[in-house]
Protein backbone atom coordinates (compact mmCIF):
# COMPACT_ATOMS: atom_id res chain seq x y z
CA UNK A 1 0.00 0.00 0.00
CA UNK A 2 3.19 2.48 0.35
CA UNK A 3 4.30 1.81 -2.90
CA UNK A 4 0.76 2.40 -4.31
CA UNK A 5 0.58 6.04 -2.69
CA UNK A 6 4.24 6.82 -3.76
CA UNK A 7 3.54 5.71 -6.91
CA UNK A 8 0.20 7.29 -7.09
CA UNK A 9 2.47 10.67 -6.13
CA UNK A 10 4.68 10.32 -8.92
CA UNK A 11 1.91 9.26 -11.16
CA UNK A 12 -0.30 12.84 -10.26
CA UNK A 13 2.92 14.75 -11.02
CA UNK A 14 1.27 17.77 -12.90
CA UNK A 15 -0.46 18.43 -9.56
CA UNK A 16 3.17 18.55 -7.51
CA UNK A 17 4.10 20.79 -10.21
CA UNK A 18 1.99 23.44 -9.61
CA UNK A 19 2.17 22.60 -5.91
CA UNK A 20 5.55 23.78 -5.65
CA UNK A 21 5.03 26.81 -7.79
CA UNK A 22 2.19 27.89 -5.22
CA UNK A 23 4.88 27.31 -2.66
CA UNK A 24 7.25 29.55 -4.10
CA UNK A 25 4.74 32.32 -4.31
CA UNK A 26 3.42 31.83 -0.76
CA UNK A 27 6.61 32.17 0.28
CA UNK A 28 7.65 35.14 -1.80
CA UNK A 29 4.00 36.61 -0.56
CA UNK A 30 4.92 36.18 2.88
CA UNK A 31 8.48 37.60 2.95
CA UNK A 32 7.30 40.80 0.88
CA UNK A 33 4.40 41.28 3.25
CA UNK A 34 6.66 40.29 6.97
CA UNK A 35 9.68 42.07 5.58
CA UNK A 36 7.09 45.24 5.51
CA UNK A 37 5.55 44.91 8.37
CA UNK A 38 9.05 44.34 10.61
CA UNK A 39 9.93 47.98 9.09
CA UNK A 40 13.22 48.81 10.55
CA UNK A 41 12.32 47.38 14.19
CA UNK A 42 14.84 44.55 14.73
CA UNK A 43 12.74 42.14 17.03
CA UNK A 44 8.66 41.36 17.14
CA UNK A 45 7.26 39.04 20.11
CA UNK A 46 11.43 38.30 21.03
CA UNK A 47 11.47 36.92 16.81
CA UNK A 48 13.99 38.93 14.76
CA UNK A 49 13.20 39.56 10.96
CA UNK A 50 16.20 36.70 10.05
CA UNK A 51 14.15 34.12 11.97
CA UNK A 52 11.10 34.75 11.07
CA UNK A 53 11.82 34.68 7.61
CA UNK A 54 13.62 31.03 8.30
CA UNK A 55 10.82 30.50 10.64
CA UNK A 56 7.84 31.22 7.70
CA UNK A 57 10.04 29.77 4.68
CA UNK A 58 10.25 26.18 6.67
CA UNK A 59 6.64 26.24 8.06
CA UNK A 60 5.12 26.66 4.98
CA UNK A 61 7.41 23.39 3.50
CA UNK A 62 6.17 21.62 6.15
CA UNK A 63 2.94 22.28 5.67
CA UNK A 64 2.79 21.01 1.74
CA UNK A 65 4.96 18.08 2.73
CA UNK A 66 3.02 17.06 5.25
CA UNK A 67 -0.11 17.80 3.10
CA UNK A 68 -2.23 14.37 3.41
CA UNK A 69 -4.37 13.13 0.72
CA UNK A 70 -5.53 9.83 2.46
CA UNK A 71 -8.90 11.74 3.00
CA UNK A 72 -9.99 12.32 -0.67
CA UNK A 73 -8.99 8.61 -1.67
CA UNK A 74 -11.13 7.58 1.27
CA UNK A 75 -13.96 9.55 0.37
CA UNK A 76 -13.37 8.58 -3.28
CA UNK A 77 -13.77 4.58 -2.39
CA UNK A 78 -16.52 5.23 -0.27
CA UNK A 79 -18.76 6.84 -3.01
CA UNK A 80 -17.46 4.59 -5.76
CA UNK A 81 -17.62 1.57 -3.31
CA UNK A 82 -14.27 0.58 -3.99
CA UNK A 83 -13.91 0.88 -0.53
CA UNK A 84 -15.31 -2.71 -0.67
CA UNK A 85 -12.19 -4.47 -1.45
CA UNK A 86 -10.07 -2.41 1.31
CA UNK A 87 -12.78 -3.95 3.71
CA UNK A 88 -12.08 -7.08 2.06
CA UNK A 89 -8.33 -7.50 2.66
CA UNK A 90 -6.72 -9.71 5.75
CA UNK A 91 -4.74 -6.84 6.55
CA UNK A 92 -6.77 -3.67 8.82
CA UNK A 93 -8.26 -0.49 6.57
CA UNK A 94 -6.88 2.09 9.17
CA UNK A 95 -3.04 0.13 8.22
CA UNK A 96 -3.74 0.54 4.43
CA UNK A 97 -4.91 3.55 4.57
CA UNK A 98 -2.22 4.84 6.72
CA UNK A 99 0.70 3.14 4.74
CA UNK A 100 -0.87 4.73 1.96
CA UNK A 101 -0.26 8.05 3.05
CA UNK A 102 3.34 7.40 4.07
CA UNK A 103 4.34 6.22 0.64
CA UNK A 104 2.24 9.55 -0.94
CA UNK A 105 4.09 11.86 1.47
CA UNK A 106 7.37 10.07 0.15
CA UNK A 107 6.41 10.61 -3.46
CA UNK A 108 5.40 14.27 -2.37
CA UNK A 109 8.48 14.84 -1.09
CA UNK A 110 10.62 13.24 -3.53
CA UNK A 111 9.07 15.66 -6.05
CA UNK A 112 9.00 18.98 -4.26
CA UNK A 113 13.08 17.88 -2.92
CA UNK A 114 14.67 19.53 -6.39
CA UNK A 115 12.38 22.89 -4.93
CA UNK A 116 13.56 23.09 -1.95
CA UNK A 117 16.40 25.03 -2.72
CA UNK A 118 14.29 27.86 -4.66
CA UNK A 119 12.19 28.17 -1.34
CA UNK A 120 14.98 28.73 0.45
CA UNK A 121 16.19 31.40 -1.60
CA UNK A 122 12.59 32.91 -2.34
CA UNK A 123 12.17 33.28 1.22
CA UNK A 124 15.42 32.74 3.63
CA UNK A 125 17.02 30.36 5.60
CA UNK A 126 19.51 30.20 8.89
CA UNK A 127 21.53 28.08 10.41
CA UNK A 128 19.44 25.45 12.62
CA UNK A 129 19.70 25.80 16.15
CA UNK A 130 18.32 22.71 17.21
CA UNK A 131 18.27 19.96 14.16
CA UNK A 132 17.94 16.81 16.25
CA UNK A 133 15.01 18.42 17.24
CA UNK A 134 13.79 19.41 14.83
CA UNK A 135 13.05 16.14 13.39
CA UNK A 136 12.13 14.45 16.44
CA UNK A 137 9.12 17.23 16.30
CA UNK A 138 8.06 17.29 13.45
CA UNK A 139 8.21 13.43 12.63
CA UNK A 140 5.72 13.15 15.32
CA UNK A 141 4.03 16.58 14.56
CA UNK A 142 3.28 14.39 11.24
CA UNK A 143 1.85 11.37 12.73
CA UNK A 144 -0.65 13.37 14.49
CA UNK A 145 -0.84 14.84 10.93
CA UNK A 146 -1.89 11.70 9.57
CA UNK A 147 -4.19 10.54 12.66
CA UNK A 148 -6.27 13.40 12.54
CA UNK A 149 -6.30 12.98 8.77
CA UNK A 150 -7.78 9.32 9.21
CA UNK A 151 -10.15 10.30 11.94
CA UNK A 152 -11.64 13.04 9.38
CA UNK A 153 -11.73 10.74 6.28
CA UNK A 154 -13.70 7.90 9.24
CA UNK A 155 -16.66 10.84 8.89
CA UNK A 156 -17.45 9.85 5.47
CA UNK A 157 -18.32 6.12 6.91
CA UNK A 158 -21.68 7.94 8.27
CA UNK A 159 -21.99 11.03 5.85
CA UNK A 160 -20.85 9.74 2.49
CA UNK A 161 -19.54 12.73 1.71
CA UNK A 162 -16.49 14.68 3.34
CA UNK A 163 -15.86 17.26 1.33
CA UNK A 164 -16.25 20.11 2.77
CA UNK A 165 -15.11 19.00 5.97
CA UNK A 166 -11.80 18.72 4.32
CA UNK A 167 -11.32 21.91 3.13
CA UNK A 168 -12.90 23.62 6.28
CA UNK A 169 -9.85 21.29 7.67
CA UNK A 170 -7.06 22.33 6.05
CA UNK A 171 -7.81 26.00 6.45
CA UNK A 172 -8.34 25.58 10.00
CA UNK A 173 -5.47 23.16 10.33
CA UNK A 174 -3.36 25.60 7.77
CA UNK A 175 -3.78 28.46 9.83
CA UNK A 176 -3.34 27.16 13.47
CA UNK A 177 -0.25 25.47 12.32
CA UNK A 178 1.39 28.75 12.06
CA UNK A 179 1.73 28.65 8.37
CA UNK A 180 0.95 32.88 7.69
CA UNK A 181 1.71 34.08 11.49
CA UNK A 182 3.57 32.63 13.79
CA UNK A 183 1.87 31.55 16.78
CA UNK A 184 3.88 34.03 19.27
CA UNK A 185 2.05 36.58 17.67
CA UNK A 186 -1.38 35.40 18.27
CA UNK A 187 -3.47 37.78 20.22
CA UNK A 188 -5.18 36.83 23.65
CA UNK A 189 -7.97 34.08 22.99
CA UNK A 190 -6.79 33.10 20.16
CA UNK A 191 -3.10 32.00 21.22
CA UNK A 192 -5.04 30.31 23.69
CA UNK A 193 -6.82 28.35 21.65
CA UNK A 194 -3.94 27.63 18.70
CA UNK A 195 -1.70 26.29 22.00
CA UNK A 196 -4.21 23.65 22.95
CA UNK A 197 -4.98 22.58 19.52
CA UNK A 198 -2.46 19.98 18.20
CA UNK A 199 -1.95 21.73 14.39
CA UNK A 200 1.29 23.73 15.77
CA UNK A 201 2.95 20.54 15.56
CA UNK A 202 2.97 20.62 12.25
CA UNK A 203 4.23 24.01 11.42
CA UNK A 204 5.21 26.12 14.48
CA UNK A 205 6.66 24.04 16.82
CA UNK A 206 8.99 22.01 14.80
CA UNK A 207 9.92 25.27 13.31
CA UNK A 208 10.66 27.16 16.25
CA UNK A 209 12.64 24.62 17.73
CA UNK A 210 14.65 24.89 14.36
CA UNK A 211 15.01 28.95 14.88
CA UNK A 212 16.10 28.62 18.38
CA UNK A 213 12.29 30.41 19.53
CA UNK A 214 11.93 27.03 21.32
CA UNK A 215 14.74 26.03 23.27
CA UNK A 216 13.06 23.36 25.91
CA UNK A 217 12.24 19.82 24.08
CA UNK A 218 10.75 17.80 26.63
CA UNK A 219 7.84 19.35 26.70
CA UNK A 220 6.78 19.72 23.09
CA UNK A 221 7.55 16.10 22.80
CA UNK A 222 5.77 14.74 25.12
CA UNK A 223 2.56 16.65 24.94
CA UNK A 224 3.03 15.22 21.11
CA UNK A 225 3.16 11.38 22.24
CA UNK A 226 0.31 12.24 24.38
CA UNK A 227 -1.78 13.55 21.29
CA UNK A 228 -0.55 10.09 19.76
CA UNK A 229 -1.68 8.29 21.94
CA UNK A 230 -4.80 9.82 22.61
CA UNK A 231 -5.77 10.14 19.20
CA UNK A 232 -4.80 6.29 18.61
CA UNK A 233 -7.70 5.33 21.29
CA UNK A 234 -10.17 8.06 19.75
CA UNK A 235 -9.17 6.51 15.90
CA UNK A 236 -9.55 2.70 16.94
CA UNK A 237 -12.82 3.56 18.95
CA UNK A 238 -14.15 5.90 16.20
CA UNK A 239 -13.69 3.02 13.40
CA UNK A 240 -14.93 -0.08 15.40
CA UNK A 241 -18.35 2.42 14.87
CA UNK A 242 -17.81 3.14 11.53
CA UNK A 243 -17.46 -0.43 10.51
CA UNK A 244 -20.33 -1.17 11.98
CA UNK A 245 -22.03 1.77 9.83
CA UNK A 246 -20.77 0.00 6.58
CA UNK A 247 -22.73 0.70 4.24
CA UNK A 248 -21.24 -0.44 0.32
CA UNK A 249 -23.17 1.78 -2.39
CA UNK A 250 -24.77 0.48 -5.00
CA UNK A 251 -24.64 -3.58 -6.07
CA UNK B 1 -17.43 -25.44 2.26
CA UNK B 2 -20.21 -22.97 3.33
CA UNK B 3 -22.79 -23.57 5.13
CA UNK B 4 -25.68 -21.48 5.81
CA UNK B 5 -28.64 -21.67 8.16
CA UNK B 6 -31.45 -18.63 8.62
CA UNK B 7 -29.40 -16.41 7.41
CA UNK B 8 -31.03 -12.86 8.12
CA UNK B 9 -30.22 -9.28 7.51
CA UNK B 10 -32.18 -6.46 8.16
CA UNK B 11 -30.71 -3.17 7.67
CA UNK B 12 -31.82 0.23 9.62
CA UNK B 13 -31.84 3.47 8.02
CA UNK B 14 -33.13 6.63 8.92
CA UNK B 15 -36.26 7.61 7.45
CA UNK B 16 -35.75 10.46 4.46
CA UNK B 17 -38.25 13.15 4.09
CA UNK B 18 -38.77 15.37 1.36
CA UNK B 19 -40.06 18.13 1.30
CA UNK B 20 -38.64 21.91 2.80
CA UNK B 21 -36.31 21.15 5.37
CA UNK B 22 -36.56 17.37 4.20
CA UNK B 23 -32.43 16.50 4.48
CA UNK B 24 -32.18 18.33 7.82
CA UNK B 25 -35.31 16.11 8.87
CA UNK B 26 -33.53 13.16 7.80
CA UNK B 27 -30.75 14.09 9.68
CA UNK B 28 -31.97 14.70 12.97
CA UNK B 29 -34.89 11.98 12.89
CA UNK B 30 -35.16 9.44 15.35
CA UNK B 31 -37.29 7.00 13.04
CA UNK B 32 -35.97 4.54 11.49
CA UNK B 33 -36.97 2.03 8.04
CA UNK B 34 -36.27 -1.46 8.09
CA UNK B 35 -35.73 -3.27 5.13
CA UNK B 36 -35.15 -7.19 5.40
CA UNK B 37 -32.63 -8.01 2.56
CA UNK B 38 -31.95 -11.42 2.85
CA UNK B 39 -34.32 -13.42 4.81
CA UNK B 40 -34.19 -16.54 6.42
CA UNK B 41 -31.89 -17.99 3.76
CA UNK B 42 -29.85 -21.82 4.06
CA UNK B 43 -27.95 -23.48 1.59
CA UNK B 44 -24.70 -25.43 1.62
CA UNK B 45 -22.14 -25.64 -0.86
CA UNK B 46 -19.42 -28.53 -1.19
CA UNK B 47 -15.56 -28.63 -2.30
CA UNK B 48 -14.93 -27.83 -5.77
CA UNK B 49 -18.65 -27.19 -6.39
CA UNK B 50 -19.45 -23.93 -9.26
CA UNK B 51 -22.98 -22.78 -7.81
CA UNK B 52 -25.00 -20.13 -10.09
CA UNK B 53 -26.45 -17.74 -7.37
CA UNK B 54 -29.02 -16.13 -9.27
CA UNK B 55 -32.12 -13.48 -8.77
CA UNK B 56 -33.37 -10.07 -9.39
CA UNK B 57 -31.28 -6.88 -9.10
CA UNK B 58 -32.10 -6.25 -4.99
CA UNK B 59 -32.70 -9.46 -4.54
CA UNK B 60 -30.17 -10.02 -1.60
CA UNK B 61 -27.27 -11.72 -3.60
CA UNK B 62 -24.77 -9.06 -2.83
CA UNK B 63 -25.72 -8.95 0.39
CA UNK B 64 -25.46 -12.51 1.00
CA UNK B 65 -21.88 -12.18 -0.62
CA UNK B 66 -20.97 -9.30 1.53
CA UNK B 67 -21.89 -11.33 4.81
CA UNK B 68 -19.83 -14.79 3.27
CA UNK B 69 -17.02 -12.06 2.99
CA UNK B 70 -16.97 -10.78 6.22
CA UNK B 71 -17.86 -7.10 5.70
CA UNK B 72 -21.20 -7.34 6.87
CA UNK B 73 -22.75 -8.83 10.16
CA UNK B 74 -25.96 -10.91 9.95
CA UNK B 75 -28.51 -9.80 11.83
CA UNK B 76 -29.26 -13.73 12.66
CA UNK B 77 -28.41 -16.67 11.21
CA UNK B 78 -24.73 -18.69 10.84
CA UNK B 79 -22.73 -18.88 8.64
CA UNK B 80 -19.42 -21.25 8.30
CA UNK B 81 -16.95 -20.94 5.06
CA UNK B 82 -14.48 -23.40 5.28
CA UNK B 83 -14.58 -23.44 8.63
CA UNK B 84 -14.76 -19.78 9.68
CA UNK B 85 -17.49 -17.71 11.21
CA UNK B 86 -16.34 -14.54 8.33
CA UNK B 87 -17.21 -11.59 10.61
CA UNK B 88 -15.64 -13.02 13.60
CA UNK B 89 -12.54 -14.32 12.10
CA UNK B 90 -12.24 -11.79 9.10
CA UNK B 91 -8.66 -11.50 8.18
CA UNK B 92 -8.58 -15.23 8.09
CA UNK B 93 -11.34 -16.03 6.32
CA UNK B 94 -10.15 -13.06 3.46
CA UNK B 95 -7.36 -15.34 2.60
CA UNK B 96 -9.21 -18.05 1.81
CA UNK B 97 -11.85 -16.38 -0.77
CA UNK B 98 -11.06 -14.03 -3.83
CA UNK B 99 -14.18 -11.67 -5.30
CA UNK B 100 -14.56 -10.25 -8.75
CA UNK B 101 -17.25 -7.17 -9.40
CA UNK B 102 -18.16 -7.03 -12.56
CA UNK B 103 -19.43 -3.69 -12.22
CA UNK B 104 -16.13 -2.28 -10.14
CA UNK B 105 -12.78 -3.06 -10.33
CA UNK B 106 -10.22 -3.77 -7.49
CA UNK B 107 -7.69 -2.31 -9.66
CA UNK B 108 -5.81 0.92 -9.44
CA UNK B 109 -6.59 3.34 -12.18
CA UNK B 110 -4.17 5.39 -12.67
CA UNK B 111 -1.08 2.78 -11.81
CA UNK B 112 -0.13 0.37 -14.43
CA UNK B 113 -1.58 -3.59 -14.04
CA UNK B 114 1.13 -5.17 -12.49
CA UNK B 115 1.31 -2.76 -9.53
CA UNK B 116 -2.16 -3.51 -8.61
CA UNK B 117 -1.37 -7.35 -8.34
CA UNK B 118 1.63 -6.78 -6.82
CA UNK B 119 -0.22 -4.62 -4.03
CA UNK B 120 -2.44 -8.32 -3.47
CA UNK B 121 0.91 -10.11 -3.32
CA UNK B 122 1.68 -8.00 -0.93
CA UNK B 123 -1.08 -7.67 1.23
CA UNK B 124 -2.26 -11.36 1.49
CA UNK B 125 1.66 -12.33 2.25
CA UNK B 126 2.59 -13.95 -1.24
CA UNK B 127 6.04 -15.19 -1.09
CA UNK B 128 8.07 -13.51 -3.81
CA UNK B 129 8.77 -16.66 -5.69
CA UNK B 130 5.34 -17.96 -5.35
CA UNK B 131 4.30 -14.40 -6.31
CA UNK B 132 6.25 -14.86 -9.79
CA UNK B 133 5.13 -18.45 -10.33
CA UNK B 134 1.24 -16.97 -10.08
CA UNK B 135 2.05 -14.04 -12.08
CA UNK B 136 3.16 -16.22 -14.78
CA UNK B 137 0.60 -18.76 -14.83
CA UNK B 138 -2.07 -15.76 -15.40
CA UNK B 139 0.32 -14.26 -17.76
CA UNK B 140 -0.04 -17.49 -19.84
CA UNK B 141 -3.62 -18.39 -18.90
CA UNK B 142 -5.26 -14.51 -19.67
CA UNK B 143 -3.19 -13.19 -21.74
CA UNK B 144 -2.00 -10.58 -19.11
CA UNK B 145 1.67 -10.19 -21.16
CA UNK B 146 0.73 -7.38 -23.17
CA UNK B 147 -0.96 -4.80 -20.97
CA UNK B 148 0.50 -5.84 -17.72
CA UNK B 149 2.59 -2.38 -17.87
CA UNK B 150 -0.50 -0.38 -18.63
CA UNK B 151 -2.29 2.19 -16.67
CA UNK B 152 -5.58 0.39 -15.94
CA UNK B 153 -7.35 3.34 -16.68
CA UNK B 154 -6.55 2.94 -20.22
CA UNK B 155 -7.43 -0.90 -20.61
CA UNK B 156 -10.64 -2.25 -22.74
CA UNK B 157 -12.89 -3.73 -20.14
CA UNK B 158 -12.30 -7.17 -21.31
CA UNK B 159 -8.70 -6.58 -20.30
CA UNK B 160 -9.68 -5.01 -17.10
CA UNK B 161 -11.77 -7.96 -16.46
CA UNK B 162 -8.73 -10.00 -17.09
CA UNK B 163 -7.00 -7.84 -15.01
CA UNK B 164 -9.52 -8.12 -12.32
CA UNK B 165 -10.23 -11.84 -12.02
CA UNK B 166 -5.82 -12.32 -12.12
CA UNK B 167 -5.74 -9.90 -8.75
CA UNK B 168 -8.89 -12.31 -7.72
CA UNK B 169 -6.75 -15.60 -7.68
CA UNK B 170 -3.24 -14.10 -7.47
CA UNK B 171 -2.85 -16.24 -3.77
CA UNK B 172 -4.82 -19.16 -4.60
CA UNK B 173 -7.79 -18.95 -2.35
CA UNK B 174 -10.33 -22.08 -2.57
CA UNK B 175 -13.24 -19.92 -3.03
CA UNK B 176 -14.46 -17.18 -5.22
CA UNK B 177 -16.96 -15.38 -5.58
CA UNK B 178 -17.98 -13.39 -9.03
CA UNK B 179 -20.59 -11.12 -9.40
CA UNK B 180 -21.41 -10.53 -12.91
CA UNK B 181 -17.71 -11.05 -14.06
CA UNK B 182 -19.06 -10.77 -18.13
CA UNK B 183 -21.16 -7.84 -17.57
CA UNK B 184 -20.49 -5.95 -20.78
CA UNK B 185 -18.31 -7.95 -22.41
CA UNK B 186 -18.28 -8.98 -26.39
CA UNK B 187 -18.88 -12.61 -27.04
CA UNK B 188 -15.31 -13.65 -27.11
CA UNK B 189 -14.59 -12.11 -24.09
CA UNK B 190 -17.03 -13.75 -22.61
CA UNK B 191 -15.97 -16.67 -23.68
CA UNK B 192 -12.56 -16.20 -22.17
CA UNK B 193 -13.86 -15.38 -19.15
CA UNK B 194 -15.63 -18.24 -18.91
CA UNK B 195 -12.67 -20.63 -19.75
CA UNK B 196 -10.86 -19.20 -17.20
CA UNK B 197 -12.99 -19.88 -14.60
CA UNK B 198 -13.44 -23.92 -15.68
CA UNK B 199 -9.71 -23.86 -15.77
CA UNK B 200 -9.38 -22.37 -11.99
CA UNK B 201 -12.57 -25.03 -10.70
CA UNK B 202 -11.08 -27.90 -12.24
CA UNK B 203 -7.13 -27.44 -11.70
CA UNK B 204 -7.37 -26.41 -8.47
CA UNK B 205 -10.78 -27.72 -7.05
CA UNK B 206 -11.44 -24.07 -6.40
CA UNK B 207 -15.21 -23.62 -5.43
CA UNK B 208 -17.36 -20.65 -7.20
CA UNK B 209 -20.24 -19.02 -6.73
CA UNK B 210 -21.45 -16.81 -9.29
CA UNK B 211 -23.84 -14.41 -9.77
CA UNK B 212 -24.89 -13.55 -13.20
CA UNK B 213 -27.71 -12.15 -15.27
CA UNK B 214 -26.12 -13.88 -18.08
CA UNK B 215 -27.95 -17.54 -18.02
CA UNK B 216 -25.44 -18.38 -20.76
CA UNK B 217 -22.52 -18.26 -18.06
CA UNK B 218 -24.96 -20.58 -15.84
CA UNK B 219 -25.63 -23.23 -18.36
CA UNK B 220 -21.69 -23.48 -19.25
CA UNK B 221 -19.94 -23.35 -16.20
CA UNK B 222 -22.91 -24.53 -13.27
CA UNK B 223 -24.74 -27.63 -12.68
CA UNK B 224 -26.54 -26.11 -9.51
CA UNK B 225 -28.28 -22.88 -9.19
CA UNK B 226 -29.63 -20.86 -6.07
CA UNK B 227 -32.46 -18.55 -6.58
CA UNK B 228 -33.56 -15.81 -4.84
CA UNK B 229 -35.90 -13.36 -4.53
CA UNK B 230 -36.92 -10.49 -2.05
CA UNK B 231 -34.51 -12.07 0.24
CA UNK B 232 -35.72 -15.63 -0.03
CA UNK B 233 -34.55 -19.05 -1.82
CA UNK B 234 -37.00 -19.72 -4.21
CA UNK B 235 -35.36 -22.97 -5.80
CA UNK B 236 -31.88 -24.98 -4.41
CA UNK B 237 -31.21 -27.81 -6.98
CA UNK B 238 -29.35 -28.94 -10.09
CA UNK B 239 -30.15 -27.20 -13.31
CA UNK B 240 -30.55 -30.44 -15.01
CA UNK B 241 -33.97 -31.05 -13.11
CA UNK B 242 -35.30 -27.73 -12.78
CA UNK B 243 -35.04 -27.75 -17.43
CA UNK B 244 -36.74 -31.31 -17.14
CA UNK B 245 -39.91 -30.53 -18.37
CA UNK B 246 -41.98 -31.01 -21.45
CA UNK B 247 -41.43 -29.28 -24.49
CA UNK B 248 -44.45 -26.92 -25.46
CA UNK B 249 -45.96 -26.47 -28.75
CA UNK B 250 -47.38 -22.55 -29.05
CA UNK B 251 -49.99 -21.78 -31.70
CA UNK B 252 -51.77 -18.90 -32.73
CA UNK B 253 -55.51 -19.62 -33.62
CA UNK B 254 -57.53 -17.39 -36.74
CA UNK B 255 -60.76 -17.21 -34.73
CA UNK B 256 -58.56 -16.99 -31.41
CA UNK B 257 -61.15 -18.64 -28.92
CA UNK B 258 -61.12 -18.54 -24.98
CA UNK B 259 -60.17 -21.74 -24.90
CA UNK B 260 -59.00 -25.19 -26.79
CA UNK B 261 -58.49 -28.44 -24.98
CA UNK B 262 -58.35 -27.02 -21.77
CA UNK B 263 -56.08 -24.56 -22.37
CA UNK B 264 -56.64 -20.69 -21.66
CA UNK B 265 -55.77 -18.04 -24.78
CA UNK B 266 -52.65 -16.20 -23.14
CA UNK B 267 -52.17 -12.46 -22.73
CA UNK B 268 -50.56 -12.39 -26.59
CA UNK B 269 -53.37 -14.59 -28.12
CA UNK B 270 -51.68 -17.79 -27.85
CA UNK B 271 -52.20 -21.29 -26.65
CA UNK B 272 -49.59 -22.88 -25.26
CA UNK B 273 -49.80 -27.14 -24.99
CA UNK B 274 -47.12 -29.51 -23.01
CA UNK B 275 -46.07 -31.87 -25.29
CA UNK B 276 -46.68 -35.20 -23.92
CA UNK B 277 -48.52 -37.24 -26.58
CA UNK B 278 -47.57 -37.77 -29.96
CA UNK B 279 -47.36 -34.41 -31.83
CA UNK B 280 -48.34 -34.69 -35.26
CA UNK B 281 -51.63 -36.45 -33.85
CA UNK B 282 -51.87 -33.06 -31.60
CA UNK B 283 -51.48 -30.37 -34.12
CA UNK B 284 -53.87 -32.83 -36.21
CA UNK B 285 -56.45 -32.21 -34.19
CA UNK B 286 -56.30 -28.90 -33.48
CA UNK B 287 -56.33 -28.63 -36.72
CA UNK B 288 -59.45 -30.32 -37.57
CA UNK B 289 -61.43 -28.08 -35.43
CA UNK B 290 -59.60 -24.27 -35.86
CA UNK B 291 -57.35 -22.77 -38.37
CA UNK B 292 -53.85 -22.22 -37.44
CA UNK B 293 -52.01 -19.62 -38.70
CA UNK B 294 -48.57 -19.84 -36.56
CA UNK B 295 -47.43 -22.65 -35.18
CA UNK B 296 -44.16 -23.63 -33.25
CA UNK B 297 -42.48 -25.49 -30.87
CA UNK B 298 -40.51 -24.32 -27.81
CA UNK B 299 -37.93 -25.84 -26.23
CA UNK B 300 -37.38 -26.00 -21.89
CA UNK B 301 -34.38 -23.33 -21.67
CA UNK B 302 -33.20 -21.79 -18.41
CA UNK B 303 -34.65 -18.47 -18.90
CA UNK B 304 -38.42 -19.15 -19.39
CA UNK B 305 -38.45 -21.48 -16.07
CA UNK B 306 -36.62 -19.03 -14.50
CA UNK B 307 -38.96 -16.81 -15.40
CA UNK B 308 -41.80 -18.59 -14.42
CA UNK B 309 -40.85 -19.26 -10.95
CA UNK B 310 -39.97 -15.61 -10.10
CA UNK B 311 -43.62 -14.65 -11.73
CA UNK B 312 -44.90 -16.76 -8.71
Amino acid sequence: MTRIGFRLALAYRSNIIMTCVTLVAQVFLLRMIWTSVYGSRPTAAGLTLDALLAYLTLANLQAFATHTVVARTIHDRIRTGTVFFDLARPVGYLRQMAAFQVGNTGGGLLLIAPVIPVVLLVGSITEPVNAAGYVITLLLGYVIALQLALLISLVGFWTMETGAISLLYRLVSQFFAGTMVPLAFFPGLLGVVAEILPFKYMGYVPAAIYVGHISDLSGPVLVEIAWIAGLSGLLALTWSRARRRVVIQGG
Amino acid sequence: MIRVEGLTKVFRRPRTFSGPFGALRTLVTRRHEEKTAVDDVSFEVDEGEVIGYLGPNGAGKSTTIKILTGILTPTSGTVEVNGLVPWRERSANARNVGVVFGQRSQLWWDLPLIESLRLVGSLYDVPAARFETSLKKLRDLLGLGEFLDTPVRQLSLGQRMRGDLAAAVLYEPPLLYLDEPTVGLDVLAKEAVREFIMETNSAGRTTVILTTHDLADVEALCKRIILIDHGKVLFDGAIDALVDQPRRLVVLLESAPEEVRGVTRDAEGRHVFDIREDLPGMIASIAAEHTIRDLSIEEPDLESVIKRIYAR
